[in-house]
């Protein structure tokens, strides 16, 4: 469960999000949409304590973030956009290197079945320059997943991937959903919202547009005509251009 | 065409002094400059219009020594180019030069010309940098002129005769010449060269065993006995078959060696004439060379993404997996473990815990080999260790700070992300400083004479004071570079290798500098209360006992202070904003 109340950043005179606040249960996957410099990266790196945000309060699976920080990050992944892995540590090693830091003992048994899922097991002597984009997406998200994170956060995860890698992508994180895991993506790409999420939030300006389910959305927008599409709707409730 | 070429080169070099110029807006690289003219200043230009005399002390012109030192350098670099030639040479395009020029209508001996104006124009940089380094006190004689144009002629023939050298073995390459008779050929001339040197030196000078002894004397006011030494060289190089030998490299270096505009003029004529044949030699011989080209010109383009990236500079091939440094239990608390682990393996083989043992085997072998008057050369290898150590060894927050997020997802307070990342380049710097340790007090405990007061106790305790000594002082002297990494990212971002210039220059002066003070100011109160503690301790013990007071007064005050420093870094690393900070 992720519980956000009046958060805000700010970068100097910037106010990069502005008293926005949402919450996802278990289940449940929100996509975070707006325009570019709306707020989505800032808004995700703050909810996962990368930043720390100058206001509001964040609770992750019932753990306040500030008062805590340490106990609610054991409880959540972030997977930034571009997969961030360390060169000279091979597939297992960054397992075994992610397994320590969370405490997770018996890694082996979980990382076997996590790397088969992902189709990494014969790749587990390889560094990441062996690898190509897709395959260092899927070691991202093996480690991001070793620990059985209750939340996840997940940064534009579609970047760079082939179209089997997109269905992949999705299909990963409508299983981690019904598994129960609550999980916030942002994305550019609204046919990955209409797929994957549950709900979605419009962020413009630092500021929440609308947040619902997509249905609650699109009725919020339509103003009562039928069929029309999301991407319409987007480029109503946004103004359509770059903030 | 080639007026296109020039055009190029002309605009590119006029918009690279004018990016540089603009960049001076931003107060990190205007206060890089600032530092960076203020070293020249003091270190070079100051004595540049000195007398120009050579310094002459016993007995010994160190002129005529370095002439002889560098000829046979020279010769040892050439064989080498001859020795393992590239197969396929390459000029260096850049890949945008590659995409332009390689499919213009331009002839091959026209994109050999423009390549060569381009290395001028390192050239000439190179050797104004290279003249006010060797100008450095006037000791080489002459004046600043003369030493530009020598060191121009020297590098040019030394740039021409690497390309003619690759050249012709891909030409006879291409002619049908297989591999084997190659290498047999190469083998040959080396073997020759090697065996009229050996022919050479024991021709002309037979006495070798005199010489050594003559060495091995005491020398009063030349410790070294670099007198004897520069004689002996001096001897070997200038008679017989080595004299022949080395006689182009003479004629190569003699402009440079001029002691007056007369000597310079007479030598200038048959360095020139050296300098046309080889380019005639270059441009009879230039073979395909786009290929290669292109291929290295894409290394080239990941090796500085690679640095942009700021990752490892000095490996320019692609990582290979390795066997770690140590097994690494999944569970069981102290993650900090885990960041040693991981830079570790970060770093070469032979700077992990597997090397320190063969490596303490071979520092033990050497300091009972080398003579006892060179006990001070391990002192200098520690000094240099601790003064330019955690600069080089950065396997820590400075080269993760591009994982920050990452970092900080972790479920870690910021000490311990601290802590961990500084254990690795702590590690390797305090395993270099024991070994210094312990060649000092093996080739030290040989040396006759010293004070009374330096007993086999007293060394032995100072072994152990200092050695424990040792990983604190190196993560002390890491808090500093990573708290800049962490205060002032855009600045050590900046400072990282790949981005060039007088500014970026400063900048890591500037953090030397920084570096050093917060040293001192961390060190000499906790010494002055270590000194106290001694001294009251050996009002009523020995000195050893006192020492060993000091030492453990000392290890207290810089735990405390390493403890904060650590403590305070990881809650600013806690607060860390990379997206907040400028990396322009």
């Amino acid at each position: 469960m992720i519980e956000v109340e009046g958060l805000t950043k700010r970068y100097g005179d910037f106010t990069a999000v502005n008293q926005l606040s949402f919450t996802v249960r278990p289940g449940e996957v929100l996509g975070l949409v707006g325009p570019n410099g709306a707020g989505k990266t800032s808004t995700l790196r703050s909810v996962a304590g990368i930043i720390p945000p100058n206001g509001g309060t964040i609770r992750i699976a019932g753990i306040d973030l500030a008062a805590d920080p340490v106990g609610a990050k054991r409880r959540l992944a972030f997977f930034p956009d571009e997969p961030r892995l360390f060169d000279y540590l091979t597939v297992s090693q960054h397992l075994a290197f992610v397994a320590r830091i969370y405490g997770v003992v018996d890694h082996e048994e979980i990382a076997a079945p996590l790397l088969e899922e992902l189709e990494l097991a014969n790749k587990a002597d390889a560094l990441p320059g062996e690898l190509s984009r897709g395959m260092k997406q899927k070691l991202a998200i093996a480690c991001g997943l070793l620990h059985a994170p209750a939340v996840m956060f997940f940064d534009e995860p579609l970047t760079g991937l082939d179209p089997l890698g997109i269905r992949r992508m999705k299909d990963s994180i409508l299983r981690r959903a019904h598994e129960g895991a609550a999980i916030v993506l942002s994305s550019h790409l609204l046919h990955l919202l209409e797929e994957v999420c549950s709900h979605v939030l419009i962020l413009k300006q630092g500021t929440k547009i609308a947040d619902g389910t997509i249905a609650e959305v699109s009725a919020q927008f339509a103003h009562g005509e039928s069929g029309v599409s999301l991407e319409e709707i987007f480029m109503r409730a946004t103004g359509g251009s770059e903030t | 065409m080639i007026r296109a070429l020039l055009y190029l080169r002309g605009y590119s070099l006029l918009n690279l002094l004018r990016t540089r110029a603009q960049r001076l807006r931003q107060p990190k690289y205007l206060f890089g400059l600032i530092a960076g003219i203020a070293y020249f200043w003091f270190f070079f230009f100051r004595n540049f219009a000195g007398s120009g005399l050579p310094g002459r002390g016993a007995g010994v012109d160190p002129v005529q020594f370095i002439f002889a030192a560098l000829a046979v350098l020279g010769l040892i670099r050439i064989a080498s180019a001859w020795l393992a030639p590239t197969p396929k040479p390459s000029l260096d395009f850049s890949e945008a030069e590659i995409a332009f020029l390689f499919p213009a209508p331009a002839t091959r001996r026209q994109l050999v010309h423009f390549k060569l104006l381009g290395t001028q124009i390192t050239i000439l940089l190179s050797s104004l940098l290279l003249t006010l380094l060797t100008r450095r006190g006037a000791m080489l004689g002459g004046n600043p002129v003369i030493h530009a144009v020598g060191w121009w002629l020297v590098l040019s023939l030394a740039h021409l005769h690497n390309l003619g050298a690759a050249f012709t073995v891909a030409r006879l390459v291409e002619g049908g010449m297989s591999r084997t008779r190659r290498q047999l050929l190469v083998g040959g001339v080396i073997t020759a060269l090697i065996a009229g040197i050996a022919w050479g030196v024991w021709t002309s000078a037979p006495d070798a065993s005199t010489w050594m002894a003559a060495w091995q004397e005491q020398h009063i006011g030349d410790p070294l006995g670099t007198a004897v030494l520069a004689a002996y060289i001096r001897e070997v190089s200038g008679t017989g078959i080595i004299a022949w030998l080395l006689l182009p490299f003479r004629i190569a270096l003699a402009p440079f060696f001029a002691p007056d505009t007369a000597t310079f003029l007479k030598a200038l004529g048959p360095a020139l004439l050296l300098l046309a044949a080889h380019y005639f030699w270059v441009m009879r011989n230039a073979v395909s060379f786009e290929e290669a080209s292109i291929a290295a010109a894409e290394k080239r383009a990941v090796l500085i993404a690679k640095l942009q990236a700021g990752q490892r500079p000095l490996s320019r091939g692609a990582p290979k997996a390795r066997k770690p440094p140590f097994p690494l239990r999944p569970g069981g608390g102290w993650p900090e473990v885990a960041f040693l682990w991981k830079n570790l393996l970060s770093t070469h083989p032979w700077l992990g815990p597997r090397a320190f043992v063969p490596a303490a085997l071979l520092a033990f072998m050497l300091a009972t080999a080398i003579p006892p008057k060179l006990w001070f050369v391990p002192i200098i290898a520690a000094v240099y260790f601790v003064l330019l150590g955690p600069q080089l060894a950065r396997q820590d927050l400075r080269s993760d700070l591009v994982n920050a997020d990452l970092l900080k997802s972790y479920p870690l307070p910021g000490w311990r992300i601290v802590l961990g990342q500084l254990l690795a380049p702590a590690a390797i710097l305090s395993g270099l400083l024991w070994l210094a340790l312990l060649t000092v007090f093996v080739t030290s405990g040989r040396a006759s004479g010293g004070p009374v007061w330096l007993t086999s106790p007293f060394r032995l305790s100072g072994l152990v004071c200092i050695a424990i000594l040792i990983p604190p002082v190196c993560l002390l002297q890491l808090l500093v570079p990573n708290a800049g990494a962490v205060i002032f990212p855009s600045w050590a971002q900046t400072a990282r290798p790949g981005r060039g210039g007088i500014e970026v220059m400063g900048q890591r002066l500037i953090f030397v500098a920084g570096q050093m003070m917060v040293l001192l100011a961390a060190v000499v109160p906790a010494g002055g209360f270590a000194v106290l503690a001694g001294f009251a301790a050996s009002l009523t013990a020995s000195p050893a006992s006192a020492f060993v007071t000091g030492a453990v007064t000392l290890l207290l005050a810089l735990g405390a202070e390493i403890s904060l420093g650590i403590f305070w870094l990881g809650r600013r690393f806690e607060r860390f904003d990379l997206s907040a900070e400028s990396l322009k």
